[in-house]
């Protein structure tokens, strides 16, 4: 349990997040690391399929409230998340796992602070059960 | 911090049938709006890049509009277009403008000069106006020998009216000064077409194989009543705003000037308002005496802009609406009073033709007599030149500026049409589109007419208010410094953010430009997949998916006018009917997916 390391996913809104850096030093430091042009286009299915594929946690960095460049895409992915949350546990998946922050940082050097901040949390909830291999054993039981 | 590129698939394209933003149809120069307000809203904190950043966005500018620091203060047209005013006012892009021109104006002391190589036709500019510049600008760039023609001493023409409290004489002499510089123009100082040896013909026969003339309206133009010139405009005591704005200007006239005057202006324009508030600031009492009626929604109401009416008032000058001239009243030479009949209506169907009743009269008296009502042409010299029809009035076609009489001839700016400087401007553009085709022989008409549909307001939960504009408080601006505060950095940015970029991308392009997408991806729908169910529809806040009927079949399309590429759509579609063609988002996730 002491050298487990979750395995985070984390997307993040290139209009609100690390445009004024180099995306590839950022992604140096950032393991798993999707920059995405508006976190709207994350789709419901993306984040799913990453708890499938054996995915700890799904981090979602938007744009402001307000700020988006697509009018509403951070406000929609938002919606998503509350969503999912309810999908989420219907799998036993805690809702602690998926998280979205509406927040500006230009140089981006928060991204990698936010992923180890959630990283510690899930760090103590322990790895998740694939989505399939939960469903297998709520059949058995 | 991000490097921008203009070339290659960062070019913001142009199309003879085109969609843009409503401010950028609006500016007769199709600015670049959108693009830069992008761009000023991703900029640093850190002032030092910041200023690269503004450098990079304002060299972008200045491409294509050498005059945009002046914009920045004077203009603002855009802005009455804006789809936000629905939601509680335009994007202030005139200050986001004169922002960029804070920083800029320096810069372009030290901007390096275009590397042209001149191997082009010899063209005449004549006047060094913002029309004349602008002519000049474009054919130099595209390899003409330009000469400008200016008969005074300094280059900018009527832009030099704008008293200093508006437009400083630092940005303007700056601008225009390093507009000829960097674009490599010729300038001839005092060389007034028209006097002396200098004429049209001359001109030919030293080589210039084409004429732009763009002399504006260097006379005022003479109070008259009932058809009449009203007499005694020759006092002592009288004088017309367009000299003593020039006088003040050069310099010529002290502080205080005015003090212990009662000034009465006449005219309702924006430049006599400026004559009006230029007298204020030497001291005068001053009274704005105008035809038209105070409600500026009516036909017969004030033209000066609803700012300088404001601005004028808070600074204590006195306006009397719905006011003519009938008599100038003197003793012993010296001007004494008006008499002011009531002005019942200034406009009828035939135009300008005001209707007064001369039974309610009042007599207005003082000191000095300023008359701005307008400025004319130099008619004369136009008549001696054979550039007028028998009414004395401008043979030219509108459309490609050419005279009717002349085929070298280029006739624009003020002295066809009184304009905006940047209306004067767009025909200084039209005008070296024009003269490039006649010498290259090209046809004078072909795919010049552009077709602009706007773009209304896009759906979203929340707007914001609009910046305040700042004013140096009345008492304290009574002196020709600016009374505008500019933005600051933090200021501009989130006024920038403002923008919700109603226009289309194919026309800004901000994001590839700095990196952020590739292309533009088109959207591709599935046939087989969709289901018609119209959750696209719903979801698009651009009003670009919608359904169509084909073949009794209720499928969903995307318009790829109005589309942005955003992918709300496909992330919406249930059936996955939905996907951006050479996007590469999918593959990146998938990719990051498959290595967990």
């Amino acid at each position: 349990m002491g050298s487990y390391e979750p395995k985070l996913v984390c997307f993040s809104c290139k209009f609100g997040w690390g445009y004024l850096n180099d995306e590839d030093a950022l992604a140096k430091q950032i393991k798993n690391w999707v920059p995405i042009i508006c976190s709207g286009k994350v789709d419901s299915s993306h984040i799913l399929n990453a708890f499938r594929q054996g995915a700890d946690g799904v981090l979602i960095l938007g744009c402001r409230g307000g700020d988006c460049h697509y009018q509403d895409g951070n406000y929609e992915a938002k919606k998503r998340v509350y969503l999912l949350h309810k999908i989420l546990e219907s799998y036993g998946i805690e809702k602690e796992r998926l998280r979205i922050e509406l927040s500006i940082d230009p140089e981006g050097s928060r991204i990698p602070q936010l992923v180890k901040e959630m990283s510690d949390r899930i760090a103590k909830l322990g790895p998740v059960k694939k989505i399939g291999e939960r469903a297998k054993t709520a059949a058995v039981v | 911090m991000w490097k921008t590129e203009s070339r290659g698939i960062a070019r913001a394209e142009e199309a003879v049938k085109q969609f843009l933003p409503p401010c950028q149809i609006k500016c007769p120069i199709n600015e670049d709006i959108q693009r830069t307000n992008v761009l000023i809203s991703l900029l640093p904190d850190d002032p030092n890049l910041a200023k690269e950043g503004i450098i990079q966005i304002s060299d972008y500018l200045y491409n294509k509009n050498p005059f945009f620091n002046i914009c920045g203060y004077i203009c603002g047209l855009c802005e009455l277009e804006c789809n936000y005013k629905a939601r509680g006012g335009a994007v202030r892009r005139r200050l986001l403008k004169r922002f960029l021109s804070d920083c800029y104006t320096d810069y372009l002391k030290q901007k390096e000069e275009f590397s042209i190589v001149k191997d082009k036709e010899n063209v005449a500019i004549i006047g060094g106006g913002p029309g004349g510049l602008m002519c000049a600008y474009v054919l130099s760039k595209k390899g003409y020998r330009v000469t400008v023609f200016e008969s005074s001493n300094r280059l900018g023409g009527a832009l030099w009216l704008i008293p200093f409290y508006r437009l400083p004489e630092e940005v303007l002499k700056t601008t225009v000064d390093n507009l000829v510089r960097v674009a490599g123009i010729d300038v001839k100082f005092g060389a007034k077409l028209g006097e002396g040896k200098l004429t049209i013909e001359r001109l030919k026969n030293e080589g210039y194989k084409a004429v732009f003339l763009a002399k504006g309206t260097p006379y005022p133009r003479v109070l008259t009543f009932d058809g009449e010139v009203v007499e005694g405009q020759d006092l002592s005591g009288v004088m017309y705003g367009h000299t003593l704005l020039y006088e003040v200007s050069h310099g010529n006239i002290g502080p205080n000037y005015f003090k212990g005057k009662k000034l009465i202006v006449i005219g309702g324009g924006n430049v006599a308002f400026d004559v009006a508030r230029t007298a204020k600031r030497l001291g005068g009492d001053v009274t704005v005496v105008c035809l038209e009626s105070e409600d500026k929604s009516s036909r017969d109401g004030i033209p000066a802009d609803e700012e300088e009416i404001s601005a004028a008032w808070e600074e204590g000058l006195k306006i009397i609406y719905s006011r003519g001239v009938k008599k100038i009243i003197g003793e012993h030479g010296k001007f004494k009073g008006i008499d002011c009949p009531k002005c019942t209506s200034v406009f009828d169907e035939k135009g300008f033709n005001p209707k007064f009743d001369c039974s309610e009269c009042i007599d207005l008296q003082g000191d000095l007599l300023i008359i701005t009502v307008g400025q004319v042409v130099d008619r004369a010299f136009l008549q001696r030149e054979g550039l007028v029809d028998e009414r004395g009035r401008l043979v030219v076609d509108p459309f490609t500026l050419q005279s009717l009489r002349k085929e070298q001839v280029f006739i624009g700016g003020d002295v066809r049409r009184i304009g905006f400087m940047v209306e004067a401007m767009k025909e200084g553009m039209v005008a070296a589109d024009s003269i490039e085709r006649y010498l290259r022989g090209l046809d004078m008409r072909e795919g010049r007419k552009r077709d602009y549909e706007g773009y209304g307001l896009p759906l979203r939960k929340s707007y914001k208010p609009e910046t305040e504009v700042v004013w140096i408080p009345p008492e304290k601006r009574m002196h020709f410094q600016l009374f505008e505060r500019g933005l600051t950095l933090e200021e501009a940015r989130a006024e920038a953010k403002r923008c919700i970029t109603c226009g289309p991308c194919v026309s800004c392009k901000a994001c590839i430009s700095i990196g952020f997408e590739k292309s533009l991806y088109p959207v591709e729908v599935d046939r087989e997949r969709c289901s018609g169910c119209g959750i696209c529809v719903y979801a698009c806040n651009y009003n670009a998916a919608h359904l169509i009927d084909t073949e009794g079949r209720i499928l969903s399309a995307t318009d790829m006018f109005k589309c942005k590429s955003c992918g709300m759509c496909v992330v919406a579609c249930p059936s996955d009917a939905r996907r951006l063609v050479e996007d590469d988002t999918e593959q990146r996730i998938a990719k990051v997916v498959a290595s967990l």
